[in-house]
């Protein structure tokens, strides 16, 4: 009995061991192959380490000016700081003031806002945003994208700060207004370091979200190739023609456009893993 | 008695207030102001546009611009093939990915939930393709399966294939890549909430049964199914609601091809109406007319769900 518990523990281990190699196996052999020549990514894609490991793929892209890995670098921080930034800082005040403020329609408001996670017209709304946005002057570029995130009604956040702002006693805010606080002092004094937590949490999903994002950075910036965060100049990469002569500039990007994330999940693991269950499954 | 006199503290509390209540309103609105001018601007604005020009005749040139009724309905209806093929393989797509992944994740969470040492570490591993850009995942995934990919060579190593294959010569062999993709990027995000669920499974349960003599299979059927399954429902229908939503990884992989038999809906209209994407000039009151009808589908995909899954929860 022991020893067949003890044959199935192995087991278990083998086929679960064998089922990460599968999972790492993509980024693994990504990072390997941005440290081949481009001859050798087509020539040898089977050996899994580079036989003459090089650095050229990383000083050609910074080097390039097509590809201006740190120019695409700081498009990519500013375009990701900022939303970081103001979604924490909005979400929180809305969630706050949902949990614990009152005004007239304060509840019609919600449910609008929540009706938002059902209806999805997709990419196609992007003409109605142009319409706004050049009148604001801001027109196709990155900082008009910047403006719409900015302002877009994160529920699932605002959901989960209402949560967790319901969860701390209503004292603290009773003992703060005794003091003379007005409602948006509270927050910003007694509330506001106290959601660190779930602001680390949103961030972090923030983080991920608008680092990796895709389809509307690739529509903002098709006027304005300058303006191109870094994974949109690596897929923009495979489109042209030369693909096939890039490839080695494409891998050494995208292990570039890996790495914070990756660095962001080995140090706010919980934080990602809070954020997923919470908001999916108990929101 | 007692309950009358807290009631008179508050009426008390309230009439005190009453004169820093309609400041306090204002602040509270304040709080909301960003979001709320966002709702307005970025999502009320938009819908009511698209579904306005949905009914004209709208090329983004003035003079072009007529009000057409439901001409563009009519015309999806009756004349657009291409956008039903890419609605059927949407529905394709989804049956296989969900199909493949949520089994998957489903086994992977029960075995991850053994209390093994160190399942901490298998289960951030499996969750880290979720982290990583799909865009990037749809230009490591193209590499890979390249014709001169590492897929193609290993496979020719060992023997399997002996010249290499196109991978994105025919749909099957194109929707194969895509899948695979696709489930590596999210399956892990499925295992975390089966391991949520099943980790909210009461323990005494699983001991009263041992108790019992249940088996480890009866155990799994008769207490671990039955108790997750308000949130199996819910897991399922976040994937199947994802996997209807894909599309820029195979804006990406395939950007449609070949000959846009793997588009999915919605990198049909993106290919087809999005700047960037389509054409320079395109008919943006039809782009708009074949989103509000995908919408509509698949909300109504969403309700029959919902109706469906709570029948099955009465048999439960």
């Amino acid at each position: 009995m022991k020893r067949e518990k003890i044959f199935l523990i192995i087991i278990l281990y083998v086929v679960l061991t064998v089922i990460v190699l599968f999972t790492l196996f993509p980024v693994f052999y990504t990072i390997s192959g941005s440290f081949k020549t481009n001859s050798e990514i087509m020539a040898h894609p089977e050996s899994i380490l580079p036989i003459k490991p090089t650095l050229n793929n990383y000083t050609t892209a910074w080097k390039s000016t097509d590809f201006n890995i740190g120019l695409l670098l700081w498009n990519s921080t500013y375009y990701t700081l900022i939303i970081v930034a103001s979604t924490i800082l909005f979400s929180s005040m809305a969630g706050y003031s949902f949990a614990r403020g009152y005004f007239k329609g304060q509840k019609l408001l919600l449910t609008l806002f929540s009706i938002t996670m059902f209806i999805n017209l997709g990419t196609i709304t992007v003409y109605p945003f142009f319409k706004i946005l050049n009148f604001l002057h801001l027109g196709k570029s990155l900082w008009g994208l910047i403006v719409v995130r900015i302002f877009s009604v994160g529920i699932v956040n605002i959901y989960l700060v209402r949560g967790y702002v319901n969860s701390l006693p209503k004292e603290l805010d009773e003992a703060a207004q005794i003091d003379g606080c007005g409602f948006i002092s509270i927050f910003f004094k007694i509330i506001a370091p106290l959601l660190l937590p779930i602001m680390a949490t949103i961030g972090i999903l923030s983080f991920q979200g608008s680092w990796n994002d895709y389809l509307m950075p690739t529509i903002f910036t098709i006027s304005n190739p300058s303006q191109r965060t870094l994974i949109v100049a690596i897929t923009a990469l495979k489109s042209t023609g030369s693909a096939a002569s890039a490839w080695n500039l494409m891998l050494a990007g995208s292990v570039i456009a890996i790495l914070p994330v990756l660095v962001a999940y080995a140090v706010g693991n919980r934080y990602f893993i809070s954020g997923l269950t919470s908001g999916a499954l108990k929101g | 008695m007692k309950s009358t006199t807290i009631s008179l503290k508050n009426a008390n509390f309230i009439k005190n207030t009453k004169s820093i209540n309609q400041r306090s309103q204002l602040s509270s609105f304040l709080m909301v102001l960003p979001q709320t001018i966002g709702f307005f601007l970025f999502t009320a604005y938009p819908l009511f546009w698209a579904i306005r020009f949905a009914l004209y005749n709208y090329t983004g040139v003035v003079t072009d611009t007529y009000f057409i009724g439901l001409q563009n309905f009519v015309k999806i209806f009756t004349v657009d093939i291409k956008y039903w093929s890419a609605l059927l393989n949407t529905f394709l797509f989804a049956s296989l990915k969900t199909g493949m992944e949520i089994p998957f994740a489903l086994v992977l969470a029960v075995l991850l939930n053994q209390g093994l040492k160190g399942s901490g570490f298998y289960r951030s591993m499996f969750y880290l393709p979720n982290i990583i850009s799909i865009a990037i995942i749809g230009v490591i995934f193209s590499n890979m399966f390249g014709y001169f990919g590492v897929v193609n060579s290993i496979f020719i190593k060992y023997g399997i294939i002996s010249s290499p294959i196109d991978w994105f010569s025919t749909k099957p062999k194109a929707m194969i890549v895509l899948l695979l993709a696709s489930v590596w990027n999210s399956f892990g995000i499925n295992v975390m909430y089966f391991l949520a669920a099943l980790q909210n499974v009461p323990n005494e349960l699983y001991e009263c049964a041992k108790l019992d003599g249940a088996g480890r299979f009866t155990m799994f059927h008769k207490i671990t199914v039955p108790m997750i399954a308000p949130v199996f429902k819910i897991i399922l229908m976040l994937s199947i609601i994802g996997s209807l939503n894909t599309n820029d990884l195979i804006l990406v992989i395939t950007g449609g091809g070949p000959a846009g038999k793997t588009h999915t809906v919605l990198s049909f209209i993106v290919k087809n109406f999005v700047p960037g994407f389509a054409d320079a000039k395109v008919n943006i009151g039809y782009g708009c007319a074949t989103a509000v009808l995908t919408a509509i589908i698949f909300g109504i995909i969403t309700v029959i769900y919902n109706k469906l899954s709570s029948k099955l929860s009465d048999i439960y």
